[in-house]
């Protein structure tokens, strides 16, 4: 089986994200990056078929500027077979319908059986290159993957699991994987430092045209803080004073 | 303008999201509400029963569960147009809309443009439900079956969340860390939330430890939840937490560490032991409910 990962490098999620200079984009100097959590938790599910059949062959491909290179370099550190860097100077503001065509190309190039995409991207958090990548293939979608065995295919879903199979070619978007995503081992980074990454010119593949939207302002998240902190004393007078403020303060209750 | 609206159901009745997204809808344009029959859905199979409807619109709006995020991105993707999910404010501006959403795991609150036609999943509890309203008309569109190249097998309920409103919609949540201790341990948890009519939330810590299932958590990671009302219990606040709930409208928070982060953000907080405050906090709720 041949397991394609698509996988986006975003700010780690320790870093505290600052609005840049233009007032709509974020200022990237000084920012750590890494692959996208819940393209890490894809990763850890591709590896694990890996794991149980060690034929598989996991590839991954990202689409954007050249420093998305350091986060291929980490999926193949983790135990991925190959990757491919889909660049150009349209990489970075590709919207999600361009990127699910341009990766539709990459899919028919590779030929896997599975494809596996993130819930969505913690940079833009619209969870959609899944559906168009999976659109553009004319192939089905499951949403929210938590697991996936040899036949099972596990959804999160409101109250509970659902249990799929695929039948033929699928794409799975994933929400988590039972084990942490797994770490690079030593013998991993040293052998990933090794490999090639072939490079796309993005322009080269059929993305097309594609509507999306455009962010005209960007602000930090409304200033908290300030709160009513009962830093000693009585913790269940605290806990009377509190519920009385919730409905005559707050009116929240 | 035209407006879909895409109401979902949950036993019988529209969700509560799909009615705050029809009132707002009818201040956009005019409006055609449609909800999708059928139990257990496929949301691929909902969308393309819906992909002619959703054709003849300037605007979908579906409000954003976890199967209208699913639909609205299908729909977008089906139909190439503009989308923007997990709306937390939207207005009409010249001949497209402009829309506020969250991004880079809650960091941001971004402004976008979105020309017409477009596409949107909106978040619970971002436009108010006006009092006394009729519902809105619906027709059903039937979508059954599933999409092509996959199979349902089974549906395996999860145990613990009998009974409770879904996390993304609650406008009450109570959410507990570690600092619980263990499992055996949310039973005051549980008599908490039922006063308050809450859902129950939890930090990463500890749906990784197997102690609360993997739907209750709250943050980058899990669910991005906008309670009026949100209680964290033993939750230091890593900052994958925060991204998840820090746009609730009012936060109480109790840990027995002064310089916890969960702090910073917090409109109430008891520097203490939650095992004291917890059972006060329920006792001397249901008084303030009664009146006293
Ligand atoms: C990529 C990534 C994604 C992540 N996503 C998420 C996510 O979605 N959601 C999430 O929650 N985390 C997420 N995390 C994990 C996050 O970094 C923290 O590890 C986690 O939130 C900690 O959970 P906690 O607050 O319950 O535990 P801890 O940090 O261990 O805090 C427990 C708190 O309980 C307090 N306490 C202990 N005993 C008592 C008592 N008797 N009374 C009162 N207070 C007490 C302690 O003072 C402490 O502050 C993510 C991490 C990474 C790297
Ligand atoms: N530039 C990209 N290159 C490769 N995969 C991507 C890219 N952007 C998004 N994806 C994949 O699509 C998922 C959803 O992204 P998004 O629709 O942007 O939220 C991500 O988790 C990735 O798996």
């Amino acid at each position: 089986m041949r397991i394609l990962v698509c996988i986006k490098q975003v700010p780690d999620s320790t870093v505290r994200v600052k609005v840049g200079a233009d007032g709509k984009s974020v200022a990237t100097d000084g920012i750590t990056w890494a692959i996208s959590p819940y393209d890490e938790y894809a990763m850890e599910l591709a590896l694990e078929r890996k794991d149980a059949d060690p034929s598989t062959v996991v590839s991954v491909v990202t689409v954007g500027p050249s420093r998305s290179r350091d986060a291929l370099r980490q999926a193949l550190a983790m135990g991925a077979d190959d990757a491919t860097l889909v660049t150009g100077a349209a990489a970075e503001a590709a919207g999600g319908i361009a990127l699910g065509s341009a990766l539709a190309t990459v899919v028919r190039e590779i030929g896997p059986d599975v494809v596996l995409v993130g819930r969505q991207a913690s940079d833009d958090e619209q969870g959609l290159v899944g559906a168009a990548l999976a659109h553009a293939l004319g192939w089905p979608l499951l949403t929210n993957v938590e697991r996936w065995t040899g036949d099972e295919i596990w959804r999160a879903t409101e109250g509970g699991h659902e249990v799929w199979k695929a039948t033929g070619p699928a794409v799975l978007s994933v929400q988590r994987s039972e084990k942490e995503p797994r770490y690079p081992s030593l013998p991993g980074i040293m052998k990933a430092k090794k490999k090639e990454i072939p490079e796309k010119d993005l322009a080269s593949l059929d993305g097309g045209a594609a509507p999306s939207p455009s962010v005209v302002a960007m602000e930090p998240p409304p200033a908290r803080g300030g709160g009513k902190i009962f830093k000693e004393g009585d913790v269940k007078q605290h806990a009377a004073a509190i519920a009385k403020a919730l409905r005559d303060e707050a009116k929240v209750l | 303008m035209n407006v879909l609206v895409i109401v979902e159901k949950k036993d019988g009745e529209p969700r509560r999201v799909s009615l705050e997204i029809a009132a707002k809808a009818e201040e956009l344009g005019t409006v055609t509400a449609v909800d999708v029959g059928g139990d257990r859905l496929d949301p691929g199979a909902a969308a393309s029963a819906l992909a002619e409807r959703a054709k003849a619109a300037d605007l979908v709006l579906v409000g954003a569960t976890p199967f209208g995020r699913d639909l609205a991105a299908r729909l977008a993707a089906a139909l190439g147009r503009v989308y923007a999910s997990e709306v937390a404010d939207l207005e009409a501006e010249g001949d497209g809309l402009v829309a506020v959403r969250t991004m880079y795991a809650g960091k941001v609150r971004a402004t976008v443009r979105l020309p017409l036609p477009a596409v949107a999943s909106v978040r619970a509890n971002a436009f108010p439900l006006p009092e006394g309203g009729a519902p809105p008309k619906t027709e059903t569109v039937h979508a059954g079956g599933a999409q092509k190249g996959v199979e349902f097998v089974r549906f395996e309920a999860a145990k613990e969340s009998g009974g409770r409103v879904p996390l993304t919609e609650a406008r009450a949540i109570v959410s507990a860390g570690r600092g619980l201790k263990g499992p055996e341990n949310w039973k005051m948890i549980e008599e908490l939330a039922d006063v308050l009519g809450a859902a129950i939330g939890a930090s990463r810590a500890v749906t990784d430890a197997g102690w609360r299932p993997n739907e209750e958590q709250v943050g980058q990671t899990g669910k991005t939840v906008t309670p009026d009302l949100y209680v964290a219990l033993g939750i230091s606040g890593a900052i994958q937490h925060l991204a998840g709930m820090s746009g609730s409208k009012v936060i109480v928070a109790v840990n027995k560490d002064p310089d916890a982060d969960i702090f910073k953000i917090a409109d109430y907080g008891v520097v203490g032991d939650l095992f004291e405050f917890v059972p006060a906090f329920t006792e001397e709720l249901k008084k303030v409910k009664k009146g006293a």
